[in-house]
């Protein structure tokens, strides 16, 4: 029987340094009988930046809607804080509201008394570098603002872990470094726990702790990345690092 | 989520509000001059066909009776449609709530939606008469008109929200009535207007007939027509009065070229901002 456990509120949690682990966690789809998870299990320690890599179509942004609580699973156990935010490959903003509106969508959620709203998201617009572009609308956006609105979204609502779903997938290479810098910033100052899907290895490596492989709908490798920041100026390291997990990636 | 029928309904609004002009003079064109003209066509037509075998003559055209005779049509019209729109949220809500909901209510919906309004006409007149509602069957009859179309729309403008979307916002709580507020809504906006519009011209398309109840009734029942631009448009046609059908059907063309421009088109342009890129 699938069993899914609120970190906040079961005693599964407790005692525990993991804030999210899944253990042989299976996920099928109905009606077409999808395997997207075949037993995956893997934990995360509060504060750690994971990045989930593999190949496409092998459960990486299944796990993070388990995580999200988007989708049950099928069998198998997950721990899992009650606050999680996420972000999405699309962003996902609505294009009628405001770039404020939009990072204010899940506070406007809480009992909260408008003033401390509004200081919320002029914070993480602030964060987010975003205070010149607050009031425009979603189609105004460049691909890079959209993403930073969605992180904003995300951190906004302080969740303890932050899931974040290929959100540079569709930016330039530019645009993708600045962001890449961002992100490591506001995880060195939140430490939050970060999941991240990705499906480019450098990027993986330059930016988490540790590298999940996924393949076949299970965790089939574990990578800890022990290189100091800036990683992609570690020169041979970095390769090596990425060279070690490519190899299990292809193989 | 299946969309029923229509196009996709965000390449209707674009393709609809491309379509339109937007300089002085594309306006001007379309405000005047194309009612213009198919008037013109129309009158050339009637005066060469025979149908009328009098001459045609505004004599007999008095403007206080066709403004009055249009306030009515429209008015039935307006309220047939807020009914019809009151209806049809609830119902595309309801069809598409889930798996289960769209697999019984949408072949529902599609059969429905074949049958043709005017064959319930009859019935509904002798219903609604011996309500004493004068009104009630031509209302209702355009109420069902207009339905499907604005509940095929909004089925359609809901199967179009992304899926991150509906993530987005289970993620970050936004959930029951709040998600029906804050997302569902603003996002079938364009596909509502563009319902509204099929809506609106099925409308006049039925009323022409709806109006006319003394149809239906016997011989001997004291009950007139319905006052109305439909009413006129087919009294005067017996009674072989050109003149007065040709300005009851311009006023028609009027009337939907005005709401077209200004109501239409407005707000089209105003759905552009809830449509997802």
């Amino acid at each position: 029987m699938p069993n899914v456990s609120d970190l906040n509120n079961s005693a599964s949690g407790a005692g525990t340094t993991a804030i999210v682990a899944f253990s042989t966690v299976r996920k099928i789809y109905e009606p077409q009988k999808t395997a997207a998870l075949s037993g995956a299990t893997f934990s995360v320690e509060r504060g750690e930046f994971i990045c989930l890599v593999g190949p496409s179509g092998e459960g990486k942004t299944t796990i993070l809607k388990l995580i999200a609580g988007l989708e049950a699973p099928t069998s198998g156990k997950i721990t899992r804080p009650a606050k999680v935010a996420m972000s999405f490959q699309s962003a996902a903003l609505l294009p009628w509201l405001s770039v404020f509106e939009n990072i204010a969508l899940g506070l406007r959620t809480w009992d909260i008394p408008e003033k401390e709203l509004v200081e919320t998201v002029r914070r993480y617009i602030a964060m987010m570098e975003l205070g010149d572009i607050e009031e425009k609308r979603p189609p105004e956006l460049s691909g890079g603002q959209a993403q930073r609105v969605g992180i904003a979204r995300a951190l906004a609502v302080d969740p303890d872990v932050l899931l974040l779903d290929e959100p540079f997938s569709a930016l330039d290479a530019k645009t993708t470094a600045e962001l890449h810098d961002d992100i490591i910033a506001i995880w060195r100052k939140t430490r939050k726990t970060i999941i991240m899907v990705s499906h480019i290895i450098e990027e993986a490596v330059s930016l988490s702790d540790r590298v999940l492989l996924i393949k076949k709908g299970a965790v089939a490798q574990e990578f800890p990345i022990n290189l100091p920041y800036p990683r992609r100026e570690q020169g041979e390291a970095f390769l090596r690092d990425v060279s070690r997990i490519r190899k299990e990636f292809f193989r | 989520m299946r969309t029923h029928h229509l196009p996709p309904a965000r390449h209707i609004v674009s393709s609809r509000y491309a379509s339109y002009p937007h300089s002085a003079a594309g306006r001007a064109f379309e405000l005047f001059i194309v009612p213009a003209l198919i008037l013109a066509a129309l009158f050339l037509l009637l005066r060469a066909s025979g149908i009328f075998p009098q001459p045609i003559s505004m004599s007999e055209v008095s403007v206080p009776m066709l403004a009055f005779a249009s306030g009515l049509t429209v008015l039935r019209l307006v309220i047939a449609y807020f009914l019809a729109l009151i209806c049809a949220v609830p119902l595309a809500l309801i069809a598409t709530h889930s798996p289960l909901a769209q697999k019984f209510l949408l072949p529902l919906f599609d059969i429905l939606q074949s049958l043709p309004a005017l064959a319930f006409f009859p019935v509904l007149v002798v219903f609604f008469l011996g309500l004493g509602l004068m009104n009630g069957a031509t209302i209702f009859i355009l109420f069902i008109a207009m339905l499907w179309n604005l509940v095929f729309a909004l089925i359609g403008g809901i199967g179009l929200i992304p899926r991150d979307i509906i993530y987005a916002a289970d993620v970050f709580g936004v959930r029951g009535f709040d998600y029906l507020r804050r997302v569902v809504i603003p996002a079938i906006i364009p596909q509502g207007i563009v319902g509204s519009i099929l809506a609106l011209a099925q409308g006049w398309n039925i009323i022409i007939v709806a109006e006319v109840i003394r149809t239906y009734l016997p011989a001997s029942s004291p009950v007139p027509n319905l006052f109305g631009l439909g009413s006129l448009l087919v009294s005067a046609t017996a009674a072989g009065q050109a003149g007065l059908f040709l300005a009851a059907l311009g006023a028609v063309v009027l009337i939907i070229a005005v709401v077209n421009f200004f109501v239409w088109q407005k707000l089209l342009k105003y759905a552009q901002r809830f449509r997802f890129e």
